[in-house]
């Protein structure tokens, strides 16, 4: 195979939508096939390729193995030494014309029907369950992150790449939103395969609303909206050893969440309060979800 | 980050550490813990029982929050130790299988009865993921090692069997040194099998080449990585910092990031849990599995059948009697045993005369490793060197 990727791979445009380096699009000249180059320089210490490095990508050419439909397809990974102490990793991706938040601008009003809103849920609650399953965070789940063909298939973007670009990020000044976070990440506590499903909510009810859900531009202030919604929740089901005390909110009670999004059906509202749940454990897991009624109506 | 499926467990292996062995191992990885990553401790207390691979980065990175470094998923609700119903549960399916009228209703219940004893497998095991995910991980597990072999055992010129041999017998030491995990040697050894034929190197380079194997296994599986001087140094500084890092990225390349392996001592544990052998014999079998590492032959047989061959040759040589009901679980757990009866023989005629030879060939890591207490001495069991007669051979010149 090719050390450089421009030898096989013929630059169209650049595409820029990552939040942690430049993004390309581009031919395969064998297949003559649209890709996206996603590339990250990483540092290349006295221990060689960083050990997140190796294991994020090594993890996606596993996945890569299953096929899924609704998993973005890895098609190739070259590397190559920039500086002794920088080397450029470059994953090739198939290329998705547009994303969610590109889709859902489009979209005229009075917005999207709620059968069509079923089957992109449906098709991202199948994905996420098959990351799951395989014991994967996406981690980072925004529409920004979810692809969606001319054809009207999803599929999940950008998963696990978060700590490939960690180093990157740390020398770089980049803001990351904060809306689609869960509480248990904004008040740094541990976190597993929830934190996904609350992003999934906020999506859920985006899809509705047409923008964000909760809008907040700090840790503090994006938990303060997110409480605004769904109440303060008792100390006791507030974490331990956390950076945010329980007291540094005002109690509130929740609200109907038909308030915030008014166009969603009732059994849609049942199932976005069970993912919009505070306590990680009592959150809904993606293939629980997809058993909801809503699914069924 | 996430593990896949549950391949990069170390948990599986401490159930069949003796007492004895794991006080030592607990006592190191500790020490290390604590003195590399203090804050680590801290973190451990919040998720409780679970096991954390922390990365090793540079200290000028703005370190990230402590869960977000694990190398694994927190687990909210981890699995705790198996309750004494499913002790219960597992003697009350012994006794109902002792009772089944005939072959055909057997064979009618094998699927099920499998899934059942593989969930109670992998709960004994302790492994992470709760009993609801067992069965997909398991089956996964089958499905995905027709991935690990190769199609021939072909070695490109100028090496030879021999000469792998020799390279591997010095990296099953160089992982003793180290202390790493099993699931790293057999992770090492997939990796330089497939990279000897993908990856155009010398005879000189050859040493070179199954170190950065081990070093990318080690990145892929370990908490703690070997200083690239370190690994410099056991070569006796025949190779630079420069020409290791640059072979690594010629392998990772030459191999495009794969590094997904499902180990045959997997699936050894699994069925020799299922069966209920004894420590003796998961301790032989893994003795005669690891044997394998050094037969080029073997490349080209699936994980399940070298777990297979390795369990049923150790139940050979030690000649354990069973009673009825481990028989019947030997019946499920030779389920697990993909192919036909000749190919395991095959690869049981294979360990067979590699355990004769064991102690007077040159590359005798793997011989010294298991004869010691700790694995039970099964290495020197007297039967070994008659090993060969057992299956049909003749004994080969000692």
């Amino acid at each position: 195979m090719a050390q450089e990727v421009g030898l096989q791979y013929e630059p169209v445009a650049e595409i820029g939508g990552g939040a942690y380096g430049t993004v390309y699009k581009a031919r395969d000249r064998d297949s003559g096939q649209f890709v996206a180059l996603k590339s990250v320089r990483v540092q290349t210490n006295q221990d060689g390729l960083p050990l997140s490095t190796v294991r994020e990508v090594a993890l996606l050419k596993r996945l890569e193995q299953f096929d899924h439909p609704n998993i973005v397809r890895l098609m190739d990974v070259c590397a190559t030494l920039r500086t002794d102490q920088e080397t450029k990793v470059t994953l090739v991706f198939e290329h998705v014309d547009q994303d969610l938040r590109t889709y859902l601008e489009k979209v005229p009003a009075p917005g999207l029907p709620v059968d069509k809103i079923r089957d992109l849920m449906q098709q991202l609650l199948c994905g996420l369950a098959f990351l799951h399953t395989n014991r994967v965070l996406h981690r980072d789940l925004k529409p920004e992150n979810i692809l969606v063909t001319s054809r009207g298939q999803v599929k999940l973007a950008d998963f696990g790449l978060a700590r490939i670009y960690s180093c990157h990020m740390a020398l770089t000044p980049v803001v990351v939103t904060l809306w689609y976070r869960s509480p248990e990440v904004l008040l740094q506590s541990t976190y597993a395969t929830p934190v996904d499903i609350w992003s999934t909510g906020c999506i859920f009810a985006e899809m509705f609303r047409r923008k964000p859900l909760f809008c907040g531009d700090s840790e503090a202030d994006q938990l303060g909206k997110i409480f605004a919604v769904i109440g303060l929740p008792a100390e006791d089901q507030w974490p331990t050893d956390v950076t945010l005390s329980h007291h540094n909110f005002s109690p509130q009670s929740p609200r109907p969440i038909t308030d915030c999004v008014p166009d969603i059906t009732e059994k849609g509202a049942e199932l976005l309060l069970k993912m919009l749940t505070f306590d990680p454990l009592k959150r809904i897991s993606a293939l629980n979800a997809l058993d909801h009624p809503f699914f069924s109506e | 980050m996430a593990l896949t499926g549950f391949c990069g467990s170390r948990q599986l292996l401490d159930r069949h550490m003796t007492e004895d062995r794991q006080v030592p191992l607990r006592t190191w990885a500790n020490s290390c813990v604590l003195k590399e990553r203090r804050v680590f401790a801290e973190g451990e207390e919040v998720g409780s029982g679970q096991h954390y691979k922390p990365a090793q980065e540079s200290r000028w990175v703005q370190r990230l929050p402590i869960s977000a470094e694990d190398g694994i998923i927190m687990d909210y609700a981890p699995q705790g130790e198996p309750t004494s119903s499913d002790v219960y549960e597992e003697e009350a399916l012994l006794k109902y299988l002792n009772r089944l009228p005939g072959p055909l209703s057997f064979q009618e219940l094998m699927p099920g009865l499998l899934r059942r004893e593989v969930e109670v497998a992998i709960s004994k095991l302790g492994l992470l993921f709760d009993k609801t995910y067992a069965w997909d991980i398991f089956s996964d597990m089958m499905r995905s090692q027709l991935l690990c072999t190769l199609p021939n055992a072909d070695l490109p010129k100028p090496f030879t069997d021999t000469t792998r041999a020799i390279l591997v017998d010095w990296l099953i030491q160089v992982h003793e040194v180290f202390q790493f995990s099993e699931e790293t040697l057999y992770l090492t050894v997939h990796l330089l099998n497939r990279a000897l034929r993908l990856i155009k190197v010398s005879i000189s380079g050859l040493q070179l080449l199954g170190v950065v194997c081990l070093f990318l296994a080690a990145k892929r599986e370990e908490c703690l990585l070997p200083e690239v001087s370190e690994l410099c140094y056991l070569m006796e500084n025949a190779y630079s910092k420069k020409q290791l890092l640059r072979m690594e990225r010629r392998v990772l390349i030459g191999l495009k990031f794969d590094l997904y392996h499902c180990p045959p001592l997997h699936f050894l544990l699994i069925s020799a849990s299922i069966a209920r052998c004894s420590d003796k014999v998961v301790w032989m079998a893994r003795y005669l599995l690891e044997l394998s590492l050094l037969e080029g032959r073997c490349v080209v047989y699936l994980p399940a059948q070298l777990a297979g061959a390795a369990l049923r040759l150790a139940r050979k040589i030690l000649q354990e009697a069973a009673a009825p009901e481990a028989e019947m679980a030997w019946c499920i757990a030779s389920s697990i045993h993909i192919g036909s009866e000749a190919v395991l023989l095959s690869i049981m005629q294979i360990m067979a005369i590699a355990a004769a030879r064991a102690q007077t060939r040159e590359t005798r890591a793997t011989f010294i490793k298991f004869s010691t207490v700790q694995t039970l001495h099964v290495s020197m069991h007297p039967a070994l060197k008659a090993a060969p007669g057992l299956l049909g051979l003749s004994c080969p010149q000692t």
